[in-house]
């Protein structure tokens, strides 16, 4: 065969591979058609228990020269007394913060930041928390301080002090911003005030703290068989292994265990509300009532309703803002927590003037989804949003980690995050608007205003003519008082 | 920033009981649309050799090239997940707007998600004859409101109202963001900077061309239809961040105290004023002069084949017509002979900041002051902290912002600290003298130098780990220091710092009479 022939037969077959489904022309984006995308890929990853109760996840990946970990503790501050607000919160940040029976404070802090690593702790409302962040050369050190922290700290009173200080600023400040008013008396209004999952810290609350108490509820709440530690990055699973066999297999818990008992949960109250901040030019605005829980039956359509109602296309970013401007910031979520009824919430921020129409263009919109079906262009719309973007839950090793952790930690199925994307697949119109009719309340709705009331008008009266509108009272009580 | 609705994932519990210790970080994150990356960036191997193979390896996944036009692209092959991030980063922000007209860069990043002249709109022909109509009808009301004829505004903003709904009647209103995220986007949103704009988000890896189509198209052919509506929504934003938030009129003020001539010295979001009298027709000049592809750097970063991104972006991007390169903005700032000082009374707990004058990024000693930052502030051993938190207890937190409100030119490198209860700011202004005489005194330890350079090496790593914080990593550099490996190479100039280095810039800087101090306090009646 001729050379040359055989060199026009290879141009031929290169042409033939740049060829197909190539544009070489732009297109429309509704003209494109896609490759389907490759498999998502679930790292292999290590569960298995020590002697002690410690469950452990191990997940290698090696990409860079850094490794990560987390340990969880079944605790949270509504276990706290409520004479005590603030224990929990406290007991977190001063296992850290006070360095440990073997490294003070100072000295704890300069071994870690001279190897750029990390250790901190915190116990919010439903769990507590500790984390560390390596370089790969400094593992094992952190981890021996990662564990030091965790099982023998040394709550120095000098820092409990300064933490109590700390605290005492951030109650006086806690009216200085808005938003802050806000999302804190909404929450007392739907939860009540002296629910564990709204109250806050008072100076009175937090004198009542003794290092004693700090130490009691370290005791309670920091212990083997009620802590999973979950580690992600540049390790060996046999070498970390023994590091946290040697670490933690001797760990065993001291004092009385946690009354862990839940708090029962209501919605406390109903209607309209409102806080005083004359100096204001703009309302900021929450309204909803008491949600409800990831483990419903109806999750899923209420993922849904979120689609619709919320993002870039949603209604209300439609409605109240592009079409009416009335807000830079407008939405209204079912937002569910994994143990405990979370909030309906929607709100936003308005100029005064424009307060009445906004809440009621907010509470059109929440209505509609009660009364009539979402159409099928939105419903496509928000399955496509929530199934196309599924490969977000996949980014990183450390997502899948924290996620399994998650779902051991209040006891959900480790498909969990699958089980939701068969739901929202199967979602129906007529499911959505069951959903919205079983979970959207109308008559339960708090509305909380904190504004101008001079400039508010129509005044809030309007929105409900035989309803009175109840002032709410912010001043912070004075330590002493 | 063109609004954060939150997704249905995105709900954040409020319900924590710690100190809510505000960050002027996170304030101004909000209200300046702080970069991001940079300070990511600054937060954490102890030796220069260990990390190399790390940085090699980054450095061999990205290629970059040049289209015809002049816009520039860099790529970078990540294949962990199969999912891809992008960015547009486009050289020019509120430093380029001229007196009278600010807050234009900024509303023109809203209504650069208002779609084309195929997406959005029912009917653009139709649309576009009523938009010029309310454009004129709106030329005339401006005109009628400055001459106080009342009748004649009466008339024209009734037509004004007609004209503004009949547009309305065309709209397919988000329609760009709705294919976005119907298509799986996560993160669209934009912001607007001093110094640059950024449109930004992330799709499932197999919709590469999805971006190169949609995102090509809207800056090929943008259409700023919801002009007015936009604009009351930017009026809302600036209330929220500036007019009801103390700290947010606190920033604005500083930078009007802290330069005097200087465009840094004007809001992002715009003055009111401005923002009234703005027309479709100023955003449309800014456009005609800041968007030529020259002054675009688009970003790629993920699950992607390098070659195929170029011959999309050659298909798509190629189409725009080359432009002249825009101005550069005049900075003809005085040098500072007389510390400067001030003080706001509005009802917050108080507030003190102090600021100093330092040159722009270009200059050789541009990573000594990012130095001095971390030792200052960075963590619980740096020395403000160390002094002012923890020893005396004067301040609840302390922070800083170096490259203020951004580094293109020269600008602010900034302290500031929260008083804890019973204490004032004048006692942190006396602890932060006391501090920075000391650095300007005595040399830093080896220990104290060691440390601030392996958190350089450690933060670098860290952000190597995420698409779209690289995605705004190698974008900044490109833009601004028109080579992307100048973020490694900021790292080996940190290894060349002494600590004489450190030294003399702490002399330089912190003059009295280089010095800006603002002080926030509440109404006498709420002390």
């Amino acid at each position: 065969m001729p050379i040359l022939a055989l060199v026009g037969l290879l141009g031929v077959l290169l042409l033939a591979w740049q060829a197909p489904a190539n544009a070489q022309t732009p297109r429309f984006y509704d003209e494109l058609e896609f490759p389907p995308l490759r498999d998502i890929e679930i790292p292999a990853y290590e569960r298995y228990t020590l002697p002690n109760g410690l469950v452990v996840y191990l997940l290698e990946d090696h990409e860079l020269p850094l490794v990560s970990g987390s340990a969880t503790f079944r605790t949270g501050s509504r276990f706290e007394p409520a004479d005590k607000v603030g224990l929990a919160s406290l007991t977190g940040d001063a296992m850290r913060a006070g360095g440990t029976t073997r490294l003070d404070a100072d000295a704890l802090n300069q071994q870690l930041e001279q190897r750029a690593a990390s250790i901190e702790t915190s116990i919010d409302l439903s769990e507590g928390t500790a984390s560390f962040r390596s370089l790969t050369e400094d593992t094992e050190a952190v981890f021996g301080l990662f564990a030091d922290v965790i099982q023998r700290p040394a709550f120095a009173n000098d820092r409990i002090d300064l933490l109590k200080r700390q605290y005492s600023g951030s109650i006086a400040r806690r009216n200085d911003n808005p938003d802050g008013i806000t999302s804190r008396e909404f929450r007392k209004l739907v939860y009540g005030a002296d629910s564990p999952y709204a109250r806050t810290t008072e100076y009175a609350t937090l004198a009542a703290i003794s290092r004693a108490d700090i130490q009691q509820f370290y005791q309670a709440s920091i212990r083997p068989e009620q802590t999973i530690l979950g580690i992600v990055g540049d390790f060996d699973s046999a070498q970390m292994k023994q590091w946290i066999a040697a670490s933690f297999g001797d760990w065993q818990p001291s004092g009385v265990e946690l009354n862990a008992t839940m708090p029962q949960v209501n919605q406390a109250r109903a209607g309209i509300f409102t806080v005083a901040q004359p100096q204001l030019t703009q309302s900021y605005i929450q309204l909803g009532h008491l949600g409800g829980q990831l483990d419903y039956p109806d999750h899923a359509a209420l993922a849904v309703m979120n689609e619709v109602l919320n993002g870039f296309s949603g209604r209300l970013f439609n409605e109240v803002r592009s079409r009416q401007g009335l807000a830079y910031s407008v939405y209204a979520f079912w937002s569910p927590r994994y143990d405990h009824p979370g909030l309906f919430v929607g709100g936003g921020q308005t100029r005064s003037e424009a307060t009445v129409p906004f809440i009621r263009s907010t509470l059109a919109e929440i209505n509609r989804m009660r009364t009539t079906p979402v159409t099928a262009d939105e419903l496509a719309q928000a399955q496509d949003a929530v199934l196309n973007s599924f490969v977000f839950n996949f980014q990183s090793p450390g997502q899948t980690l924290a996620r399994l952790m998650r779902y051991e930690y209040y006891d959900y199925p480790q498909d969990f995050v699958f089980q939701f994307q068969d739901q929202v697949r199967q979602t129906t119109a007529s499911d959505v608007l069951a959903a919205a009719q079983a979970r959207l309340a109308p008559d339960q709705i708090v509305v909380l205003v904190v504004g101008n009331p001079e400039a508010i008008q129509p005044s809030l009266d309007s929105l409900a003519p035989n309803t009175a509108v109840t002032p709410i009272d912010i001043t912070i009580p004075q330590p002493g008082a | 920033m063109t609004g954060k609705p939150q997704t249905a994932r995105g709900y954040v519990a409020v319900q924590r009981l710690r100190p809510a210790l505000v960050g002027l970080m996170a304030i101004v994150g909000l209200w300046l649309w702080w970069p991001i990356a940079p300070a990511a960036a600054r937060e954490p191997l102890h030796s220069a050799q260990a990390i190399q193979p790390y940085l090699d390896r980054v450095a061999d996944a990205v290629t970059e090239f040049t289209l015809d036009n002049g816009m520039a692209f860099i790529v970078m092959e990540r294949h962990q997940a199969p999912v891809v991030s992008f960015m547009i980063h486009a050289n020019v922000g509120a430093v380029d707007e001229t007196d009278g007209k600010t807050g234009v860069a900024h509303y023109l990043e809203h209504l650069a998600f208002k779609g084309t002249s195929r997406i959005g709109t029912r009917d653009f022909a139709a649309e576009q004859a009523v938009l010029d109509q309310l454009d004129a009808v709106f030329t005339n009301l401006l005109a009628a409101q400055a001459a106080g004829d009342t009748a004649q505004v009466t008339q024209l903003e009734s037509e004004f109202e007609t004209l503004r709904q009949q547009a309305a009647s065309f709209i397919e209103q988000n329609q760009y963001g709705q294919i976005v995220q119907q298509a799986g986007g996560v993160g669209l949103n934009a912001t607007t900077s001093a110094d640059e704009t950024r449109y930004f988000y992330s799709l499932p890896a197999n919709k590469l061309e999805l971006w190169m189509s949609l995102e090509s198209d809207r800056f090929l052919d943008p259409v700023f239809r919801e002009f007015y509506e936009e604009k009351d929504v930017i009026l809302e934003e600036r209330r929220m961040r500036v007019d009801n938030s103390p700290i947010g009129t606190m920033i604005e003020r500083f930078l009007e105290e802290a330069f005097v001539s200087h465009p840094y010295r004007r809001p992002v979001i715009g003055y009111q004023d401005d923002l009234f009298v703005a027309t479709r027709d100023d955003i449309q000049t800014f456009y005609d002069t800041y968007y030529g592809p020259g002054n675009l750097t688009a970003v790629v970063v993920g699950d992607v084949n390098p070659a195929e991104v170029k011959r999309l972006a050659e298909v798509y991007f190629g189409r725009y017509p080359s432009r002249a390169a825009p101005p550069e903005p005049t900075i003809d700032e005085p040098a500072q002979t007389t510390p400067r000082q001030f003080t706001l009374t509005l009802p917050s707990e108080p507030w003190y900041l102090e600021g100093y004058h330092r040159p722009s990024l270009g200059h050789p000693d541009h990573v000594i002051y990012g130095m001095i930052e971390s030792l200052l502030v960075g963590g619980r051993t740096s020395r403000i902290y160390k002094t002012v938190v923890d020893d005396a207890q004067v301040a609840l937190n302390i922070g800083s912002l170096n490259g203020f409100p951004g580094d293109r030119y020269d600008n602010i490198f900034l302290l500031y600290g929260l008083t804890a209860p019973g204490n004032s700011p004048d006692e942190i202004g006396a602890l932060f003298a006391q501090e920075l005489q000391k650095l300007q005194q005595e040399p830093i330890s080896a220990q104290e130098l060691d440390r601030v350079k392996t958190q350089a090496r450690a933060g670098l790593l860290q952000s190597l780990a995420s698409n779209s914080g690289m995605a705004s990593l190698l974008a900044e550099y490109q833009a601004k220091t028109g080579d992307w490996r100048n973020i490694f190479d900021n790292l080996t100039a940190i290894e060349a710092v002494s600590a004489a280095d450190i030294q003399r810039v702490a002399q330089t800087l912190f003059q009295p009479t280089n010095r800006t101090v603002g002080k926030l306090l509440p109404p006498p009646s709420a002390q």
